[in-house]
């Protein structure tokens, strides 16, 4: 349980209000004991009047309620505890998302990153909850109860040193001895677990070749499968809690007999000490028996916190940024100077590349798919650093001006453009500054040619899309990410040009955008079409990470084979 | 509570668990009782005529209440949760039965992905409706009920307390709790989805939103929608150790008061103070039952709401055949004829398709060809009566499609679509879906027209077909058409992860089988489009063009311009 009490630490105070509670909790405890045995003793045995216990009655409703109220104080202390720490690890997760996602985007593990925020921080929940309070009054209360037992009867006190260690004893017994068995379950059980879904998911197959109703039978016995699975590991850990009543029930019945013992034959104790001792007793093995299933929850959420964790400890690659600012109305020269890029210890390796992009040139960046064609594009746009070499913006390394000043200047415009959650003209306005008015956002729409869909659509502009809204389709989505482009006007907009799947009107929209976008920026685009290979000022032909060639398309199938056999091939494909 | 009363019937079925558990049940929580009252009334016995016999009583006593209860918990648990999972399958099995008739065109209409995660997740939820809900409250009800009849011996005063307990414990405060409840927990829900969406755009839109400088603003608006939930949370975790607490209150103060009722009664004469002791325990120990009583309203609710979104599901009508009903010949190739066939998805505004006419006389060979998104899979869902069309006429074999049955149609074409299913099993289980009669020669044929002859018949499968790629789930999904050899062949995109040149070399034998037969095959590439009879190209759920490969070349329209994009396109 190592990976979470660091985090402990934090919370002194919340430990020291728990401690005190627990003693409160213990001393509520042994009075209520006490004091319902005095009141029996007194009018069973004594034959005193009723008016003589009212005293004593008032301090056990006093005692009772306190326990309750403890319960609830302590329950809330660790509530918010584990609030206070789920929010300390959405930020700390969040800090190092927003460090450094790109390349995990690019990984593909974002889905995996959104169930860390959401399912494995919420997991950590009932470690501090409930498995730390517990852990607390478990070292507190048992003390307490024992040290009274000592005071009142000596031998009831060495019964309860002599039996209390059976109980985690025989807890970690049997949990080594069944830990292989349950985990072999547990591979059945996910086995028979997924088989519904399955099911489910090839019903339309199964439909269509007439197979649905057999299932009916797979479904049943996969079910039982998995309830047979589940109830050799249940069987388990009933078994093992099985045990610890008996060994705290046969724990009660020695003190029992002791006391019976001395109450009847020797008459060595009174009848209050013994009553006294045998209320005491269950609720001594009681907190003892309770922190076992609180030690069940709290290794649930190590699983989730190892998750966490590892997640926190993942190397950095940050992007660094200074404090220059852009110059000039022009485009910006920019050098790349041996620039390199790698993904971690031993992913992906971009290296090498070279090249210099004048202002309001056209750049097609080529080669086959993983020769690293986004990656320099991420490059270029800053959103990540080179590892090796350097990019030079008007002579001056990128990493020298303000984030502000060279993210203000480019536009990225990629194969699936995201859309938020939001309207249609809060989607465009994303691209702007943030004081853009709806006439600007209107008039990017209408060079993006989307406008015309909007307003066919009963909400126009506020229609909302992304999550829970309007679908768009992908090209509309490519006609919003330029609608984006227009309304902010850049001087450098890099362009991941789509593959295929696109209508012709989206298609003659992207040429004709970017034709006119190119009016006024400098155009990067890693290109998918043929025509704006032949158009480009310059050609960056990638193969395996590294720079194959660069200059125009003449020239480049007269010197690179590699370009050339790829423009071949690609024609030749044609002639099926 | 229509749908929680489906769900009702099928706990019904486990009899013999439901009455194992409620036995075991009664008998932990009596033995408890008489284990607690037995030490009490003992001790006191002993603390007045001390004969040896009582501690020999006392102790036997104790230790047979002591293990009965023991097992008896082991009991219950098991039983119960036999059940449970019992229950589960039984849940599992009649969904599916309502599901099936109402699948594939169900898995369309609510073309949402989650939707299947969602049903499996709200069956496991189900799970605590018999655990937590169904049958502890009957047990509750028997020990009380047990114990009060066996006070009401002593004294008739403090066995109407526990009545008042019992009411107040198990009904009054948990009834009371459960609307306040039900609002936090929906509260919580709606939190958790706020933040979900926060994060999940925070990290698939995370190059738009660095590149346009609005991350910052994201951080804030996702930080705050996180304390916002984690809040919500806090609430239900205070309210609910609340509930708890309260209620626990309760129970100590009715012993509290059958303590003070007992005293006054053994100090008036009316109750022997032997039993005043016992009385005390018994109470202390039977509240102790209803402690879970305070979670069950939540359980409650949470079965209401996973039962009624869970039916809501299979709640329409399955859409059955027009009478007469007509079958379709076996044995011959079969035409289909689109009238002006109009389509809209429910919960979308636009048409999918939007009056499309077409025809595919017996025999042809037709392409569909279009961008992403331009209906071109909704026209085979039609066809195939998976959809039913909103407005216009399709005719297949020259009746009208109302008068066919899904199953008719299914059983006679041979389907290869955009994702075709493979179950966890062998290969030829996998195959035998087209039909189980024939010899392992046929099986090892199609699999050598498919070019997967170095695929060995008893090969696993894993779920989903995860172990094999998917080119090889293409090609397997073609072979399983092949071999069921039907006359009306319908292809979604069957090649799209196939090279060129297998794919080239699969369409020659693929055509070669369908001489005959009418085929029709949505494309995404536009390559090897010559031979077809027709090529209908779509566009935003109209047919746009129509014709065959040359007289479309000739014409220069959009699917000429399709053309050249695609040559220009590298891969």
């Amino acid at each position: 349980m190592n990976v979470l009490n660091p985090y402990l630490k934090q919370y002194k105070g919340t430990q020291i209000f728990l401690i005190f509670t627990a003693i409160l909790t213990g001393l509520s405890i042994i009075a209520q004991a006490y004091l319902i045995v005095l009141a029996v003793d007194r009018v069973f045995l004594q034959g005193q009047p009723f008016e003589a216990i009212v005293p004593l009655l008032g301090w056990l409703a006093a005692a009772l309620l306190l326990r309750a109220a403890l319960t609830y104080a302590s329950g809330r202390a660790g509530v918010r505890m584990a609030a206070k720490v789920k929010q300390e690890f959405r930020r700390r997760l969040l800090d190092k998302f927003s460090k450094n996602p790109v390349q995990a985007s690019l990984q593909g593990q974002s889905g995996q990153k959104v169930s860390v925020m959401l399912d494995a921080v919420d997991e950590i929940d009932s470690y501090f909850s409930r498995y730390i309070p517990q852990v607390i009054q478990t070292s507190i209360i048992p003390l307490m109860i024992l040290i009274v037992a000592f005071s009142q009867h000596l031998y009831t006190g060495l019964l309860m040193i002599i039996t209390a260690p059976f109980i985690p004893l025989f807890f970690i017994i049997i949990g080594i001895k069944t830990q292989k068995k349950s985990e072999e379950q547990m591979d059945k059980m996910a086995a028979f677990s997924g088989r519904f879904l399955d099911t489910l998911q090839g019903l339309t197959t199964l439909k269509l070749f007439g197979r649905s109703a057999i299932q009916k039978d797979a479904i049943r016995e996969s079910s039982y499968g998995f309830r047979d699975a589940t109830m050799d590991v249940l069987k388990v850990a009933f078994i093992s809690s099985l045990i610890l009543e008996y060994i705290s029930m046969l724990s009660i019945g020695l003190i029992a007999l002791e006391l019976g013992l001395r109450l009847v034959v020797f008459e060595s104790v009174t009848f209050f000490t013994a009553f006294f001792l045998l209320v005491l007793a269950p609720e001594f093995y009681l907190a003892i028996k309770e922190l076992g299933s609180a030690f069940h929850t709290g290794r649930g959420s190590m699983g989730a916190a190892k998750k966490i964790t590892d997640e926190l400890e993942k190397q950095d690659q940050p992007v660094v940024w200074g404090d220059k600012q852009l110059e000039g109305l022009n485009p910006p020269v920019i050098n790349l100077n041996e620039a390199g890029f790698k993904y971690g210890e031993s992913g992906f390796e971009l290296t090498g590349i070279s090249a210099e992009i004048k202002p309001y040139m056209k750049v097609a960046v080529t080669g086959r798919s993983g020769s690293g064609k986004s990656t320099l594009l991420h490059l270029l746009a800053g959103l990540v650093a080179p590892t090796k070499g350097g990019i030079e913006i008007n002579s001056h390394p990128l990493s020298s001006f303000s984030e502000k000043a060279w993210f203000d200047e480019v536009s990225y415009i990629s194969q699936k453009p995201y859309v938020f959650s939001g309207t249609i003209a809060e989607n465009i306005a994303i691209g702007g500054n943030k004081n853009a008015t709806r006439n600007d956002i209107m008039n990017a729409a209408q060079k993006a040619g989307i406008s015309e869909m909007v307003s066919s659509l009963p909400k126009g502009f506020d229609t909302s899309v992304g999550e829970g809204g309007r679908g768009l389709s992908g090209g509309e989505k490519q006609r919003l990410a330029i609608a984006r482009a227009f309304l902010k006007n850049p001087s450098v907009i890099l362009f991941d040009e789509p593959t295929t799947g696109l209508d012709l009107k989206t298609e003659q929209i992207l040429q004709a955008s970017i034709k006119e976008l190119s009016k006024q920026s400098t155009v990067i685009t890693v290109a998918h079409r043929l025509h704006t290979i032949q158009d480009a000022d310059l050609i960056l032909f990638l193969e395996n990470g590294e720079l194959k060639g660069a200059g125009t398309h003449s020239e480049l199938m007269e010197k690179a084979p590699d370009y050339r056999n790829m423009v071949s091939v690609q024609q030749g494909g044609d002639r099926e | 509570m229509k749908d929680l009363a489906i769900v009702m019937k099928e706990v019904g079925r486990e009899r013999k668990d439901i009455f194992l558990s409620i036995l075991f049940g009664f008998t932990a929580g009596i033995t408890a009782v008489g284990l607690f009252a037995s030490s009490g009334y003992l001790i006191s016995k002993a603390a007045l005529v001390p004969p040896l016999y009582a501690l020999t009583v006392m102790i036997a006593l104790l230790k047979f209440f002591g293990l009965a209860r023991a097992v008896s918990r082991y009991g219950e648990r098991l039983s119960s949760h036999r059940a449970t999972f019992s229950i589960l399958s039984n849940l599992r099995v009649n969904f599916f039965e309502k599901l099936e008739p109402l699948a594939p065109g169900i898995y369309q209409k609510y073309r949402s992905g989650d939707l299947l995660s969602r049903i499996v997740g709200d069956v496991e939820s189900l799970q605590n409706f018999f655990l937590r809900v169904y049958y502890p409250p009957i047990v509750l009800l028997i020990v009380f009920l047990s114990t009060i009849v066996f006070t009401m011996f002593f004294s008739v005063y403090i066995a109407l307390v526990l009545i008042v307990g019992l009411i107040l414990t198990a009904l009054v405060v948990p009834a009371f709790f459960a609307y306040s409840q039900r609002k936090i927990d929906s509260r919580v829900r709606q939190q958790r989805g706020e933040l979900s969406t926060e994060v999940t755009e925070l990290l698939y839109g995370f190059r738009e939103l660095k590149l346009y400088q609005r991350l910052d603003e994201k951080e804030e608006m996702l930080k705050a929608s996180s304390q916002k939930y984690v809040h919500e949370q806090e609430r239900e975790g205070i309210q609910l150790m609340f509930n708890q607490s309260v209620n626990t209150a309760i129970s100590l103060m009715i012993s509290w008061v059958v303590l003070a009722l007992g005293a006054f009664l053994v100090a008036e004469g009316q109750l022997d103070g032997l039993f005043l002791a016992m009385l005390v325990m018994i109470s202390l120990t039977v509240f102790e039952n209803a402690t879970p009583m305070a979670a069950l309203p939540g359980n409650l609710e949470e079965s209401r709401t996973a039962s009624k979104r869970l039916y809501s599901v299979v709640k329409e009508k399955p859409e059955t055949a027009l009478e007469p009903i007509v079958t379709l010949p076996e044995s011959q190739a079969l035409s289909i004829r689109f009238d002006e066939l109009s389509y809209q998805f429910e919960g979308e505004d636009q048409q999918a398709l939007n009056k499309v006419s077409l025809y595919l006389p017996e025999g042809s060979k037709t392409a569909i060809v279009g961008p992403s998104g331009s209906g071109k899979s909704t026209v085979l869902m039609l066809m195939l009566k998976v959809l039913h069309a909103n407005q216009g006429g399709l005719q297949i074999n020259g009746q009208s499609i109302k008068h066919v049955n899904d199953e008719d149609i299914w059983s006679k074409s041979n389907v290869v679509l955009q994702d075709n299913h493979f179950f966890y099993g062998t290969l030829r289980e996998n195959l035998e879906l087209a039909g189980t009669g024939f010899t392992d020669e046929a099986y090892k044929n199609a699999l050598h027209q498919v070019e997967l002859s170095h695929f060995d018949l008893e090969s696993e499968v894993l779920e989903h077909g995860e172990n094999l790629s998917g080119g090889e789930k293409q090609r397997l999904a073609i072979a399983r058409a092949m071999l069921k050899g039907k006359r009306l062949w319908i292809l979604d995109e069957p090649t799209s992860s196939i090279d060129a040149l297998t794919e080239q070399d699969l369409y020659e034998r693929l055509f070669a089988k369908a001489e005959n037969d009418t085929l029709v095959l949505v494309s995404h590439r536009l390559t090897g489009l010559e031979k077809m009879d027709q090529i209908i190209v779509m566009e935003k759920g109209e047919v746009v063009e129509a014709g065959s490969f040359n007289e479309l070349m000739a014409k220069q329209g959009y699917f000429y311009q399709m053309k050249q994009i695609e040559k220009s396109v590298f891969g």
